[in-house]
């Protein structure tokens, strides 16, 4: 394999996790809740993906546990945000740190012990192509899915009547009530299957990544995916291309430890997407300013009466 | 059978407010339907009740001939009966056509040509003019009312409520929003619009029906109204109901003084012009007016709130200018605004907090509050008024209006002022609490000369010494309260007509 397909292929399989997380932050986000609790979802989502991998062997049952145990957290912020009308910023900063912890204390007889892997599921003929045919469709299967996915997302959002509700919910939850749209059933529908996406990314670190359990194994991805829902403007085609450039800044690391090209040093490649985060978030208000944040991000709903 | 929507002796009680009183109307399908009345009249309690969002303590509403019961807008929607409110309900982000199809539901797959050409269709029938594809942040107050309209018609409505259509609209915007309803009128929908401008009942509607203190006085048509200073008459009510006990007092010298005093809205058309009123400590001088005239803006700006453009204001012995007076030292005027839950106080904390507001700098101990001396004002303060409370702990927002309105004139007579601004200060209030605040309002003056903004002629005239009449920003006469004759002038000037 040339650099170029090999470099390709890294970058795809570095994106997948922080592409998950961010489809379903843009999901959450664009119904008007934020949830900053994407690294707890996403490192329980990793130890029970891990579990239930390690106890079944069944690569499907372990996403689907993942992204259920990702929901379920998802709605814990969901009660205290959209229910109770709590500061989102705080209950998903709780969510992350509860997620996190409790990850860490279940899985602490697990560390280093081997799991499921799941390997490479090459699509038939077009894995065959020239240059990019194995880096692009010799992936493995969640490779597949994340982009079926971010297509779904942008579907569902921009050409269906869900998606047109969600968006209401999101940018003025008053009217879409007054139009008659269930914007509390709305919000939380969206921040469930946000948080199964979250779970499903962790999984995706635990078993397809880097198979195997370690406390910190998402090593702040889920923080990365929400600057990634802001960076792209709360767009899920915009999610894609920032998880991917996140994905190359990673490969680039592999790609000169591999090949012991330091053009750039190491441990600037390793702190860049991390500096990339830290600034996307601190202009978070800005950007949210030129007005292509959901105008009733973060603002709970009730009736007034 | 034909189109007709009744409410039929319907009321609605807010705590001890009672918002409506055994009201019936009936509005007919190709007809234009006024509601008119002052604020806090009763007029939105009544159209919220007819579109579903409160249900009535007592009473039927009645859908051409048959018992309805709407237990949520998107109901009464349902059933054809929709209602545009005075803040618009589109989401600002999205295309015409998102919003009509966010209302109007069908296919889980949007199909936006499809609602678009329903929508060009529905506007050209009905001369809405409103493009399908443009987003709504970037249309004008008009055109989004049209794009609210069109929404309901798109969901099928043949009753549509309007809430204060005009308030928000340019005078071109507004003489398009009436060919809008004659064309609806035409196509015989029943039409219901709330206001307060009778130049817009009188012109616009086929039937007009008078609120007042939650009752309905009146009920007739532009052509049967006897004009506009008839209707007017009957909208604030004339009659003295109250007779107070109003002990002289010797007026004092001069406290306050306005020259050609200009000023709120934008610059270029202020909400007042060219204001000369002079005040003496001892009377109560009234500013009277139909709502929207600039009475607020003029005491909104006399509080710094509001801008002030030219003239100026004499105060304490010193002249300001116009643009000097927002940050002129004003601790000796008292203020009492119009919206006494939100900006009179702050209902999440407790009463003491909010005693302390304006007084800050007399509980103040080097760089600590004295909370136990604010506590005992308030405390004070409760007995002396007669403020119905737990006690000085209590969250402000759990008082009721009247009470709430007791508690922020005891903060603010507190402070001695020479000058006391209130605005409606007996607005939604029963009698009761009226007298009350009527007592203090004439106690003020021992110290104080008083101006009073009121759209309620009774209260100016119970109250006050002197009343203006302030009509499109300009105070059209000032009338002494003790002379008949100048008394009668009131009502007319109200409606602009000056003799």
């Amino acid at each position: 394999m040339n650099d170029f397909a090999f470099l390709l292929s890294l970058t795809l399989k570095s994106s997948m996790a922080v592409l998950l997380a961010a489809q379903g932050e843009v999901l959450s986000e664009r119904a008007g809740v934020i949830n900053l609790g994407q690294e707890g979802m996403m490192l329980m989502g990793a130890f029970i993906g891990y579990l239930v991998g390690y106890l079944t062997g069944n690569a499907a049952l372990a996403f689907a546990a993942a992204g259920l145990v990702g929901s379920l957290l998802a709605l814990l912020h969901g009660f205290f945000a959209i229910r109770l009308g709590a500061n989102q910023l705080l209950s998903g900063i709780a969510l992350s740190i509860l997620g996190a912890g409790l990850a860490n204390f279940m899985g602490r007889g697990f560390i280093g012990k081997p799991g499921l892997r799941v390997g490479e599921w090459p699509i038939p003929v077009l894995s065959d192509l020239p240059m990019v045919g194995k880096a692009v469709f010799g992936q493995n299967a969640l490779v597949y899915v994340a982009v079926l996915v971010t297509v779904a997302m942008w579907f569902a959002l921009s050409r269906t009547r869900w998606g047109l509700t969600v968006r209401a919910c999101g940018e003025n939850p008053t009217a879409a009530d007054a139009m008659g749209a269930p914007v509390i059933r709305t919000r939380f529908t969206a921040v469930a299957l946000g948080g199964f996406l979250s779970g499903m990314a962790g999984a995706y670190l635990s078993l397809v990544f880097t198979p195997g359990w370690k406390e910190g194994i998402s090593a702040g991805q889920g923080w990365i995916a929400v600057a990634i829902v802001i960076f792209s403007g709360w767009r899920p085609l915009g999610a894609l291309a920032g998880s991917l450039f996140f994905g190359f800044l990673s490969a680039l690391q592999f790609f000169s430890q591999a090949t012991g090209n330091n053009v750039v040093p190491l441990y600037i490649l390793r702190i860049l997407p991390y500096v990339l985060t830290i600034l996307t978030l601190s202009f978070a208000a800005a950007l949210g300013r030129r007005g292509r944040a959901p105008a009733g991000l973060g603002k709970p709903f009730f009736r007034e009466h | 059978m034909s189109l007709n929507l009744e409410l039929v002796n319907i009321t609605k009680r807010f705590g001890p407010t009672l918002a409506n009183d055994h009201v019936s109307i009936t509005a007919h399908g190709g007809e234009i339907h006024a509601l008119l009345g002052e604020n806090g009249a009763g007029k939105s309690t009544l159209m919220s009740i007819l579109s579903g969002r409160y249900q009535p303590d007592v009473g039927e509403i009645r859908l051409s001939g048959e018992p309805v019961r709407f237990t949520s807008p998107a109901h009464a929607l349902a059933r054809g009966v929709g209602m545009v409110h005075q803040r618009f309900m589109l989401v600002d982000a999205f295309t015409v056509a998102e919003n009509v199809c966010l209302a109007a539901g069908g296919s889980p797959l949007l199909d936006l040509k499809a609602e678009a050409a329903r929508i060009r269709e529905l506007s050209d029938r009905f001369g809405l003019d409103a493009d399908p594809d443009r987003p709504v942040h970037t249309l004008s107050m008009g055109e989004r009312q049209r794009v609210e309209i069109l929404k309901l018609l798109r969901l099928g409505a043949r009753v549509l409520i309007f809430d204060e259509p005009t308030s928000v609209l340019t005078p071109t915007e507004i003489e398009r929003f009436c060919q809008v309803l004659k064309t609806l009128r035409q196509e015989g929908r029943a039409i219901v619009f709330i206001t307060h401008k009778l130049e817009e009942a009188l012109e616009l509607s086929d039937r007009i029906s008078i609120l007042r203190r939650g009752r309905l006085v009146a009920h007739t048509t532009p052509a049967e109204a006897g004009g506009k200073r008839n209707l007017a008459r009957m909208m604030v009510g004339r009659e003295v109901i109250f007779a107070i006990d109003k002990p002289a007092v010797e007026p004092g010298p001069e406290v306050l003084r306005l020259e050609g005093l200009t000023g709120g809205g934008d610059p270029a058309r202020p909400a007042f012009s060219g204001v000369d009123l002079a005040l003496r400590r001892g009377e109560v001088l009234a500013v009277v007016g139909v709502a929207g005239n600039g009475q607020t803006e003029l005491a909104e700006a006399l509080a710094g709130l509001a801008p002030l453009t030219a003239g100026s204001v004499s105060f304490e012995g010193a002249r300001h200018e116009a643009k000097a007076w927002a940050a002129a030292p004003k601790d000796a005027l008292a203020y009492v605004p119009e919206d006494r839950h939100h900006e009179g106080s702050v209902p999440e904390l407790s009463m003491t907090h909010n005693y302390l507001l304006t007084r800050l700098s007399a509980f103040t101990r080097g760089l600590l509050l004295d909370w136990t001396g604010g506590a005992e004002a308030t405390r004070k303060a409760i007995e002396r008024f007669a403020i119905k409370a737990e006690g000085p702990h209590q969250p402000s927002g759990e008082l009721s209006g009247g009470n709430l309105q007791k508690l922020l004139l005891a903060r603010e007579l507190s402070r001695l002022p020479s000058v006391l601004v209130v605005q409606q200060p007996t607005q939604g209030l029963d009698i009761g609490a009226s007298e009350d605040v009527w007592k203090s309002l004439l106690e003020a003056r021992e110290h104080a000369g008083v101006l009073l903004v009121t759209g309620d002629l009774t209260e100016a005239l119970t109250l006050a010494d002197r009343v203006a009449v302030i009509f499109a920003g300009r105070i059209l006469g000032v009338a002494d309260v003790s002379d008949p004759d100048q008394v009668a002038r009131i009502s007319p000037m109200m409606a602009g007509v000056r003799q």
